[in-house]
């Protein structure tokens, strides 16, 4: 589902690499957890993956295709329609209200537009459903974002990113400004989604307790020639 | 590019966020629209109005003062005049080689603030206003004898008179005069057509009967504004007439059955035609067309060089022409102001955009994780500039029309400048269309700047 293979990214004006990557694969419904220290091109490799890094050289396979191919729009496109991405915090839209937050998700990808209509739903709907199994109470879903907590925040994020079922979910440490209790749940709820058509989850944290809930831990250092 | 919906819908919930700036920069956006369309409406309609108020006259003949003084004065009736030509100099340059016509005007007399202009019938056939049109009657003739008298349209509407109503007109120019000429009741036989002119606020008399009331001895008034043999009700049903209907000559003719049904004595627009002229000593000022352009110049220069008296001859086309370059200035400074006025508003809206830029990186990242694409990113700012000025522009004509409504009464009133309450001239929507230009020009640059942004933050957002 994911294969990189000599995979180097050096950022604009830095005389080292931030990455040298031989070889990485993630298969179909499998969750990775990958950790390192603070600066070692954690994000970096995400923003590769989900094409807003410019790749500079080395091989990025998503669902059998070369991102390198790929046109700029068509890259922002192939996003659009098969990753979705949970940050660490801020995730929403200030403007937009936790239902219009999700359906975001949509807006910019026809693909995940046609999936929910074969599965005979429309946007609305399912941003209801899927906020609704994350937990989201139905009385705040027209709220002001802002007055959701950080937990709450974090959910609705996660509802965006699984709309419309992307193969690859991208989560950058998205439990590190919750408690200890909400980690764990958090988790669970975005492998109860994902469990539903089997995304793969490639999620990114230096919280080393949370590793043992994911299938593969994979430690960037280790990986990372530099 | 596809997704403009989104991104028009994206764009103005983001703005709608940021109501209290986005409101603020609006404001002055409007206000900087209603002040540039107001100056230029304005200068617009004064400039027409202006240009048009006298025309085919190739000669004014006055006293020997300013060439801009003597236009001001006999033409527009501003500013001090006194009777200078005397009669004998008048009937002698009239007589010239390639004289057409002469108008021979008396000013100084008022009535009720309205300037009376004593002259003859000459006035009603060779006057000329606008693109060279004739006076027109909107109700009944000429005077012909030295007891009528003819209102510009503006006098019959505001003082509510009409045809066969008879009126008192005093001497000298002030609205509360000591001396009315009481025993001098003119009738009303005419009542000019609308001309946008001084003339519409001007009463025409007979040079003979400005003569007679100043011959007059000064005596105490008697009584103001009688009218002919009519009951109460009757006055008032004509007067509401006159207000709110401007069709004279079918209001006239149904007036005249009414008087036929109740009775009433009927007033008749035939009189005995009678002397116009009479034997006046000076006039104020008089008005020459000519056969040939020739005689126009050589009369003038004969006529700067008078003997018996000092004279000043004029060509009114030349002397508008002079009074608009010397408020020309004034005029472009004023367009000047307005426009950088706008400039500074744009610029204010340029500001809070860039400012608010930094803050929304994150929104940038977030807008690019679901699939937008850099230019998505410079479309929606630039569309936050274009909708801010259009709304600007739009508020700003909706207190433009407000303010031309609430100050046309009163630009009217105080400066004889009627105000054109129309839609847009295609000038006016040029002036709309480089605003919206320069608002949209001012959006790209913090539109490419969120372009670089998107592309270089990647990932990773900065707070
Ligand atoms: N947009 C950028 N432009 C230039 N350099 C960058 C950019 N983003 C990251 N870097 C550099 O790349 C290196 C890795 O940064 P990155 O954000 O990938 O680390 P990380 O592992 O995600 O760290 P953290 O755990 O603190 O989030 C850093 O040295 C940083 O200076
Ligand atoms: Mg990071």
């Amino acid at each position: 589902m994911l294969t990189i293979t000599d995979l180097t990214h050096t950022w604009p004006g830095q005389s080292q690499p931030t990455l040298n990557i031989k070889a990485l694969h993630i298969d179909k419904g499998e969750r990775v957890f990958l950790y390192g220290p603070s600066g070692c091109g954690k994000s970096t490799l995400l923003g590769l993956l989900a094409g807003i890094n410019m790749l500079q050289s080395g091989q990025v396979k998503i669902l059998n295709t070369d991102l390198a191919t790929l046109s700029h729009a068509n890259r922002d496109r192939f996003r659009a329609d098969h990753i979705g991405t949970i940050f660490q915090s801020f995730n929403l839209l200030p403007y937009l209200n936790p239902l219009e937050n999700v359906t975001l998700g949509c807006e910019f990808s026809k693909q995940r537009h046609k999936r929910l209509a074969d599965k005979n739903t429309d946007v609305k709907t399912e941003a209801t459903r899927l906020l609704n199994a994350l937990g989201i109470n139905e009385s705040v879903l027209s709220q002001d974002v802002s007055k959701l907590s950080i937990g709450q925040q974090q959910r609705v994020a996660a509802a965006r990113a699984f709309i419309g079922e992307p193969e690859l979910i991208i989560a950058d440490e998205p439990t590190s400004s919750l408690d200890a209790d909400n980690r764990q749940a958090f988790i669970e709820t975005l492998f109860s989604q994902a469990k539903g058509y089997q995304a793969s989850i490639l999620f990114v944290s230096h919280d080393q307790s949370l590793a043992s809930l994911f299938d593969r831990q994979i430690s960037l250092s280790d990986i990372n020639g530099v | 590019m596809g997704y403009e919906m989104t991104l028009l819908k994206l764009a103005i919930k983001s703005s709608l966020n940021r109501k209290a700036s986005v409101l603020l920069t609006l404001c002055t956006i409007a206000i900087s629209v209603m002040l540039l369309l107001s100056i230029e409406r304005v200068r617009q309609d004064a400039k027409s109005s202006f240009s048009n108020t006298i025309s085919g006259t190739d000669l004014i003949v006055g006293a020997r003062t300013g060439d801009i003084q003597l236009l001001l004065s006999s033409v527009f009736r501003i500013g001090h005049t006194n009777n200078a030509v005397s009669w004998q100099s008048y009937l002698d340059i009239k007589d010239r080689k390639g004289v057409a016509w002469t108008i021979p005007i008396s000013l100084g007399d008022s009535h009720k603030g309205h300037a009376v202009l004593g002259t003859d019938d000459a006035y009603f056939t060779h006057y000329r206003y606008g693109k060279k049109q004739h006076l027109a009657f909107q109700q009944g003739r000429a005077f012909h004898n030295g007891q009528e008298v003819v209102l510009g349209s503006d006098v019959a509407s505001k003082l509510h008179y009409h045809i066969g109503q008879q009126i008192v007109i005093s001497h000298g120019m002030g609205n509360t005069s000591f001396h009315h000429h009481d025993d001098n009741p003119m009738t009303i036989v005419g009542i000019l057509a609308p001309t946008g002119t001084p003339v519409d606020k001007t009463l025409h008399i007979p040079l003979i009967a400005v003569d007679e009331m100043h011959q007059q001895s000064h005596k105490q008034p008697i009584l103001i504004g009688n009218k002919p043999q009519k009951t109460n009700d009757h006055d008032h049903d004509h007067d509401h007439d006159h207000d709110h209907d401007h069709d004279h000559d079918h209001d006239h003719d149904q007036h005249d059955t009414h008087h036929d049904e109740h009775g009433h004595q009927q007033f008749t627009l035939d009189s005995q035609p009678g002397d116009l002229i009479g034997a006046p000593k000076q006039i104020t000022a008089f008005l020459m067309g000519f056969d040939s352009p020739l005689y126009t110049l050589q009369v003038r220069r004969n006529i700067n060089m008078y003997k018996a008296e000092p004279l000043l001859a004029i060509m009114p086309g030349i002397t508008l022409r002079e009074l608009w370059e010397m408020l020309d200035i004034v005029e472009k400074i004023l367009l000047l102001f307005s426009i950088v006025v706008v400039l500074v508003s744009l610029l204010g809206m340029l500001t809070t955009l860039l400012a608010t830029l930094s803050q929304r990186r994150r929104e940038l990242a977030i807008l690019r994780s679901v699939g937008a694409r850099p230019i998505h990113i410079f479309a929606l700012m630039s569309s936050e500039a274009i909708l801010i000025t259009f709304m600007g522009c739009l508020a700003g004509c909706m207190l433009f029309y407000g303010l031309l409504i609430t100050a046309n009464p009163l630009l009217q009133s105080q400066f004889g400048i009627s105000l054109t309450i129309d839609w847009l001239s295609n000038y006016e929507l040029m002036l709309l269309g480089a605003i919206m230009a320069a608002g949209t020009l001012m959006g790209l640059l913090p539109a490419a700047r969120a372009y670089f942004y998107s592309l270089a933050d990647g990932m990773s957002i900065k707070i």
